[in-house]
């Protein structure tokens, strides 16, 4: 025998006669230590061992009567901040980027005598659709990352695991997926990266599997702008404005109700087990710093989505323009996918115009309410609205988006079902790839991108029957 | 019902440590840097040609990622909540004419329970041989982050104690008296308030110390366990002793092996535990007179 | 465009129809794969491990308790029993069957999966215990070798399966059995206890439904031909003795571990009052158990509760000058003298 393996082997033998209790011994042991240095060399003031600002706070935040009102209160108003305060830049950008520099470019590549589908996919295709996904995407979340930070600096978002851990217990989840779902209304990729501080592999796929409910930011303008045209229009105009609100804030919070429903079910199926370790430290509370926030979060976000818009919506742009450019009889490819999807988007409450959107658009969400208008008007061959085939285009008017949809035969119900298909449906090319290295498992991605989408296609074909049988 | 797919893990890609061009002593100081922060260069993610490693260790939440970006200008999100980070992360400077690399450690709160951060820090700390490791703690709860210090003292022989949130100490009237816990540890303690960028000059100074070994460690060593316990323990260390006479840790390898640890285990039989001892004779020297802060 | 109710009954049903062939355990193709597995290779292993048993606890092994254990008919036993003979991993004596070298080598392979299994089962997740067995019993003619030593070490390769039972060395060493059955305890004893056999299932399931673990420290008070009454964790327990006959203790001598009187969990305490931390219960393993330690909770810490979250459950208290949340459920396994 070498002496490694004697080494090994009088290890092994010792185990045996040393029982199961060295861990615990260990740490009681490393613990006296500890205690005997701090005696010596610290002084603390007699019984105050927690600031009393912190004590009084965290009473209050956590208080069965104020804690989930506050909040409720306080993402509101996040993301009230974030929807009101992005439209103005949100304008300004997409000013600057489709209105001023597309038509530039346009005539650039004019100039240079290049073919016209070169131009049509270049200018039309990838640049429009990185513009829409910068001009969309870049203000929401310049306001929403800031001032969610400024909250995690403060320390608030661990209370929030905190009051919310009951409902994830019963749900046979992790305490601190509360806090992963928070990041993934941002963005779920985000979310599902976040996911890292559970340490049990069970509850950590549970996070990241439904992560795709917290509605993120690329679908935020999707949700608002339906709302606006369908929930808001059924009351008069004064009360349009919170009516919209509620809808919205209504399927955040159904999304959120979906996060526990599936985490209970998977708990009791796949990822069968119960709740298990739970131990969350609450930091002291601590004064955000303002300043350097902004820069940190402004700074780095910018570059993300910059970054993203490049590398995911330049391909889904080119891919927009070319389907409904190239002709295969007749009709273009998009009109041909349309009319052929068409009777199975209506059996879902939706139509063909939508699932060839939701298609397009996997690698970013944000352009599937301007991929959905270009089709729109494709398909139903509106004159006088947008810049032709292939072109994507927002419009201003809540008004003029009224008219186009119902020109394409869009309906009340149709609006709910896109509502709820932006809530359920597969999360962004971002998302899946991010489950797959953070999994390393093909399976697991495979069932968190399936799930979702095979729920929104059950539950919007139910909700278009039900409301076809009671309403209609 | 759980299969083994479960069973994944975040892959930390803990490249080994490069060579280094060489290793010197510095003894009587002679270019010993201004200790100030004028002397600093921040390389950001510039890594390149660096001659020492610094591990910053630490307890969750105790600001390790401030202290991070303090030393290398980088601006890495920083949150207050335990766990934010997620990533290791690596970044470099260059202090006293020497460029430092430096590697931002998982937050743990313990080096002996086998979870994937643990792992990841444990690893770096013992294969990965940092010149210096750098553990941050909260002064406020002190006590609960000496746990994890006295475990790092037990694989690393270089290591200065960076006693972080002074601030929030003062403001809740606690004081500690950091010259009597460097005697107690054996290891610098240099009081920061990372946030304000207070202490991190005298950081700076004891990491280029110690790295550069003009100041020489001796690190405060477990030795009370149960009795029943120690007597494995020792009979186990002497062996270990006779194989690898150069090992720094021995009695921490002995415990480890009682516990099972199959990275130990592994380690052990393919002889990297041998390249440890070889590594480290540069701190096995005679050493010098105890340097206290 | 379809009519509403029919596309509602057909959608309904599709569902019903998908859900009964895919649904996870119970439903069609659950089964089948589940009747399909290597029932020969099952079957063998099954047996030795039956009679591994027997020879463990000197219990005379035959045809006839390897069909009852088996659930087979006594002419597919005997007809296994033949097989395993002609694989040459059992002899067949005057008196019943004996393993040979090969034989136990084989059993101690598939026991060392199961019991690691079910220790992974215990330490890294939290399928409640009743499922552990019966996990543990698919994953034993499962695993690899390879995946088997992988599995092993990740846990740290432990000696001990949560009901106390050795886990065999890797090259099929194990210790000989230890402690006395618990009927062999007198009035006034104390023990702890080091075994709790997992079969049958059903008495398994009720002897965990009373709160029993491995590594509880229990004192005798009563037992009669009727009942077996004991004091742990602060309770008073009754049992039938033929459950009791299902737990092996070992008696405690140390003066200073003879603790069964009532005590107080951290979960007892009110908000703004202070505790030390006297010991974590065993049934407290793994993960959990290491995270409690490494946060500072150990005996002789002091632990104040702070505040409870606004749903009532965790609570968060303050150990060491650091605010930490636990769950009721874990709060309930650190016993704490007020």
């Amino acid at each position: 025998m070498t002496n490694k393996e004697s080494i090994l082997s009088t290890a092994n033998a010792l185990r045996w006669e040393i029982g199961e209790n060295i861990h615990d011994s260990l740490v009681e042991s490393i613990y006296k230590e500890a205690q005997s240095i701090t005696s010596n060399v610290v002084k603390t003031p007699a019984e105050k061992a927690r600031f009393n600002f912190d004590v009084t706070l965290d009473r209050i935040l956590t208080s069965r009567w104020l804690g989930f009102p506050l909040m409720f209160l306080m993402l509101a108003v996040v993301f009230w901040l974030t929807v009101e305060g992005a439209n103005v830049p949100s304008a300004m950008i997409a000013a600057v980027l489709v209105d001023t520099v597309h038509p530039w470019l346009r005539e650039i590549f004019a100039a240079l005598n290049s073919p016209w589908w070169l131009t049509g996919i270049m200018v039309d295709g990838v640049w429009l659709a990185m513009a829409w996904v910068v001009s969309v995407m870049l203000p929401p979340m310049a306001i929403f990352f800031p001032l969610f930070t400024l909250l995690e600096d403060f320390g608030y978002l661990p209370r929030v695991a905190f009051n919310m851990d009951a409902l994830f217990k019963k749900a046979g989840a992790h305490g601190k997926q509360a806090l992963s779902l928070t990041m993934g209304f941002g963005c779920n990729a985000a979310g599902v990266v976040a996911t890292r501080i559970i340490d049990s592999p069970r509850e950590r796929l549970i996070a990241i599997i439904t992560n795709n409910f917290s509605l993120c930011n690329g679908r935020w303008p999707t949700q608002i702008l339906i709302a606006s045209v369908f929930f808001g229009a059924l009351v008069p105009a004064h009360l349009a404005g919170i009516v919209t609100a509620g809808a919205v804030v209504g399927v955040a919070v159904l999304g959120i109700a979906f996060t526990l429903i599936v985490s209970w079910g998977l708990s009791k199926t796949i990822l069968k087990g119960e709740a298990s370790a739970f131990s969350l430290e609450l930091p002291p509370y601590r004064p955000p710093r303002i300043l350097q926030t902004l820069y940190t979060s402004l700074i780095d976000r910018t570059l993300i989505v910059l970054w993203r818009a490049i590398v995911f919506a330049a391909p889904a742009g080119a891919v927009i323009w070319l389907v409904s450019n190239i002709h295969i009889g007749d009709l273009s490819i998009a009109e041909q996918f349309i009319n052929w999807s068409n009777p199975f988007g209506i059996l879902l409450g939706l139509n063909g115009v939508i699932l060839l959107a939701y298609i397009i658009a996997i690698p970013a969400n944000e352009i599937v309410i301007p991929t959905v208008l270009m089709l729109t008007v494709l398909s139903a061959k509106l004159s006088g609205v947008g810049d032709g085939a292939g072109v994507m285009f927002e419009l201003d008017e809540t008004n003029a988006v009224a008219n186009v949809l119902q020109a394409g035969g869009w309906t009340f119900l149709t609006g709910l079902n896109l509502m709820l298909f932006s809530l359920l449906h597969n999360p962004c090319s971002t998302t899946i790839y991010t489950i797959y290295k953070e999994t390393k498992s093909v399976k697991w991605t495979t069932i968190a991108s399936i799930l979702p989408v095979v729920m929104g296609i059950v539950i919007c074909f139910f909700v278009a029957q039900l409301y076809r049988l009671i309403i209609q | 019902m759980p299969t083994r797919s479960i069973l994944f893990f975040l892959t930390a890609e803990l490249s080994d440590k490069e060579k280094k061009m060489s290793n010197t002593i510095n003894s009587n100081c002679e270019d010993c840097p201004v200790h100030n922060l004028g002397n600093l260069t921040k390389l950001g993610i510039n890594m390149s040609q660096f001659d020492f490693v610094v591990a910053l260790a630490g307890n969750p939440n105790t600001g390790k990622s401030t202290v991070f970006n303090a030393l290398t200008g980088l601006r890495q999100h920083t949150g207050n909540w335990p766990g934010k980070t997620v990533t290791r992360a690596e970044g470099g400077f260059e202090f006293g004419n020497k460029r430092f690399k430096i590697v931002d450690l998982p937050g743990t709160y313990s080096l002996l329970s086998n979870s994937t951060d643990e792992e990841v820090a444990r690893d770096f700390i013992l294969f990965g041989q940092p010149d210096v490791t750098v553990i941050v703690v909260d002064a406020t709860r002190l006590e609960r982050n000496l746990n994890l210090v006295l475990q790092v003292l037990e694989i690393t022989d270089r290591a200065v104690l960076c006693l972080n949130l002074m601030d929030e100490a003062k403001r809740n009237g606690i004081a500690i008296d950091d010259r009597q816990l460097a005697k107690q540890l054996g290891i610098p303690v240099v009081p920061t308030s990372a946030r304000q960028d207070d202490g991190i000059p005298e950081l700076l100074k004891y990491i280029y110390e110690v790295a550069t070994g003009s100041y020489v460690c001796r690190p405060y060593r477990l030795e009370k366990t149960s009795p029943l316990l120690e007597k494995a323990i020792s009979q186990l260390t002497n062996k270990i002793k006779n194989e690898f006479p150069e090992l720094p840790n021995a009695r921490w390898i002995a415990l480890r092996l009682l516990e099972g640890d199959q990275k130990i285990i592994d380690s052990l039989k393919n002889g990297e535990l041998k390249n440890l001892s070889r590594n480290n004779t540069i701190v096995s020297m005679p050493k010098q007179e105890l340097v206290t802060a | 465009m379809t009519d509403p109710l029919q596309a509602l009954l057909i959608g309904g049903s599709i569902l019903l129809v998908v859900a009964v062939i895919f649904f996870p355990k119970y439903g069609l193709i659950a089964r089948w794969s589940r009747a399909k597995r290597g029932i020969k290779r099952v079957q063998i292993e099954d047996a030795l491990k039956h009679i591994y048993d027997c020879e463990y606890n000197n219990i005379p092994c035959t045809v006839q308790s390897i069909a009852g254990a088996l659930v087979i008919s006594s002419d597919d036993a005997a007809e296994l029993v033949a097989r395993l003979s002609s694989m040459g991993l059992l002899l067949t004596l005057d008196n019943g069957v004996k393993l040979t070298a090969d034989g136990n080598s084989y059993a101690l392979r598939v026991i060392r999966v199961h019991r690691l299994w079910e220790r992974y089962l215990a330490d890294e997740t939290s399928v409640p215990q009743t499922e552990w067995h019966s996990s543990a019993e698919l994953q034993e003619h499962k695993l690899t070798p390879a995946q088997t030593e992988a599995l092993a070490a990740q846990i740290g390769n432990p000696h001990f399966d949560p009901h106390g039972d050795p886990i065999p060395t890797p090259t099929g060493e194990i210790p000989p059995k230890k402690g006395r059955s618990f009927l062999s305890m007198n009035q006034g004893d104390f023990g702890v206890i080091t075994h709790i056999e997992d079969e049958p299932e059903a008495v398994f399931a009720q002897l965990s439904a009373e709160g029993l673990y491995v590594g509880m420290h229990i004192m005798l008070i009563e037992r009669s031909n009727e009942r077996v009454r004991f004091a742990a964790d602060g309770d008073e327990i009754v049992l039938a003795p033929v459950l009791a006959n299902n737990i092996t203790v070992e008696m405690l001598e140390n003066e200073k571990e003879k603790i069964v009187s009532p005590m107080d969990t951290l979960a007892s305490i009110n908000i703004g009052e202070e505790a030390t931390v006297l010991n974590i219960s065993k049934a407290c393993r793994g993960q959990q158990r290491r995270r409690l330690l490494d946060l500072g909770i150990v005996p002789g810490t002091k632990v104040r509760a702070e505040m409870r979250s606004a749903s009532g459950d965790p609570t968060a208290y303050n150990v060491r000058g650091a605010l930490v949340a636990l769950r009721k459920q874990h709060a309930q396994m650190i016993f704490v003298q007020k």
